[in-house]
């Protein structure tokens, strides 16, 4: 079954290892944002069928960037990473409707299970 | 981490130069703990008693253990529990020290017995040390000056070296701390904001940087790249925001982590007050750089 997945993320070290854990998990096509504007330009053009996104990003923040996409596609599933695994954060994410949390340094299991649950 | 202060107090002691620490913990992985120095550390023998076994044993041919037993020194079940021990960082830095000449077994279980009692560290601390006597060991070390922000550094400083030890390696020494006062080139920064303000940053020569970058990224990388720079920007965003979890868990206090930042040469007047402390990895010294 194809299934499109977006990673965002500003490091390029944390772009290579979600890849590579998405691409193990299943993914068929895999779109990278560095930014939280191009997560949401990307997300308008390329509508993947899961979205990771990091919180902590230059230009729009992850959160900032989850709202946005939220308002222009109700049913985008955005799973949030962060090293800041806060309950804060975490509740500010599930406000801005995200369809799941990761806390850094994320596990490729963890990812994997996502993967799944996003395909059914 | 009471393994990583061990290498620490020796150079305090002046027991150990810098140059002989640096290059037997290039050679610890590869140590082979022997009987006397486990026999010491765990209190069964003197070092006098060991010096007399290796006497005895260079006379007749037989193993240590059997010599140390011949001698009385050991009963069979001591020599037993004794091979069965863990190899504790602390015994495999002592081990190499005495191999390479640089430190007497004498020399060892003194340093090793005064280092404990001066910071009330137990045998358990140096195999599963509590956050609370981390802290300890890392506030009677570095005695950052008084006032909550002294709090938060020693909290700080303390999860950095668990989280060394974590993502890097536990194979090096953490220096004295001192002020900025040199031109920092080629670092990663991250500024933390919220319940209180910080500048965080990493700053290493090409070298160490790569190292230090492979160690976390778990790949073999050569050169001082965008993706080096990424590796070891996730490393202090990691560590910061294992941070701001501890602060928000334990405080209260919410801080706010800003995208990291690579400089090649940093503007150092915003950080008067900084404390930088280098970590003298087997393969260079890594500087965090800390300003509350």
């Amino acid at each position: 079954m194809a299934l499109k997945v977006m990673v965002c993320d500003d490091s390029m070290f944390v772009r290579k290892k979600m890849k590579d854990a998405v691409a193990a998990a299943g993914a068929t096509e895999i779109i990278e944002a560095a930014d939280g504007q191009q997560a949401i330009d990307k997300y308008k053009a390329e509508k993947p069928d899961l979205v990771f996104m990091d919180i902590i990003m230059p230009v729009k923040s992850g959160v900032e960037a989850l709202t946005e996409i939220k308002a222009f596609d109700s049913s985008a599933k955005v799973v949030m990473a962060s090293s800041v695994g806060t309950q804060e954060n975490l509740k500010e994410a599930i406000m801005a409707g995200a369809y799941d949390f990761l806390q850094k340094p994320i596990a490729n299991e963890d990812v994997a299970k996502i993967v799944s649950k996003a395909s059914q | 981490m009471f393994t990583q202060f061990f290498g620490n107090y020796l150079l305090h002691q002046q027991l150990v130069s810098p140059e002989h620490l640096s290059e037997v913990l290039q050679t610890m992985k590869t140590t082979r703990l022997k009987l006397g120095v486990l026999a010491i550390n765990a209190g069964f023998m003197t070092a006098e008693q060991v010096e007399k076994a290796h006497n005895e044993q260079q006379r007749v041919d037989k193993r240590i253990g059997d010599v140390m037993v011949d001698m009385g020194f050991l009963t069979k079940d001591q020599v037993e529990s004794l091979f069965q021990t863990q190899p504790a960082g602390h015994l495999l830095l002592g081990q190499a020290l005495v191999d390479n000449g640089y430190m007497t077994n004498t020399q060892f279980e003194q340093a090793l017995n005064s280092y404990k009692q001066e910071n009330s560290i137990s045998e358990n601390d140096f195999n599963d040390g509590s956050d609370e006597a981390a802290a300890r060991l890392v506030k009677h070390f570095y005695n950052f000056s008084g006032g909550t922000n002294s709090a938060y550094m020693t909290n700080y400083v303390s999860l950095l070296f668990k989280n060394l030890i974590r993502f890097i390696g536990d194979d090096f020494t953490p220096m004295d701390a001192k002020p900025v006062c040199d031109e920092i080139s080629n670092c990663v920064v991250q500024r933390i904001e919220g319940g209180l303000s910080a500048i965080t940053i990493i700053d290493a020569d090409t070298s160490a940087m790569i190292e230090f970058a492979s160690r976390f990224a778990k790949e073999e990388l050569t050169d001082d790249d965008e993706y080096t720079q990424a590796c070891v920007s996730e490393f202090i965003n990691l560590h910061n925001g294992l941070f701001a979890v501890n602060m928000s868990n334990d405080t209260g206090i919410e801080l706010k982590l800003e995208p990291q930042c690579y400089y090649d040469n940093m503007d150092i007047s915003e950080l008067k007050n900084a404390c930088v402390i280098p970590v003298c990895f087997s393969f260079g010294v890594v500087n965090f750089i800390v300003s509350f």
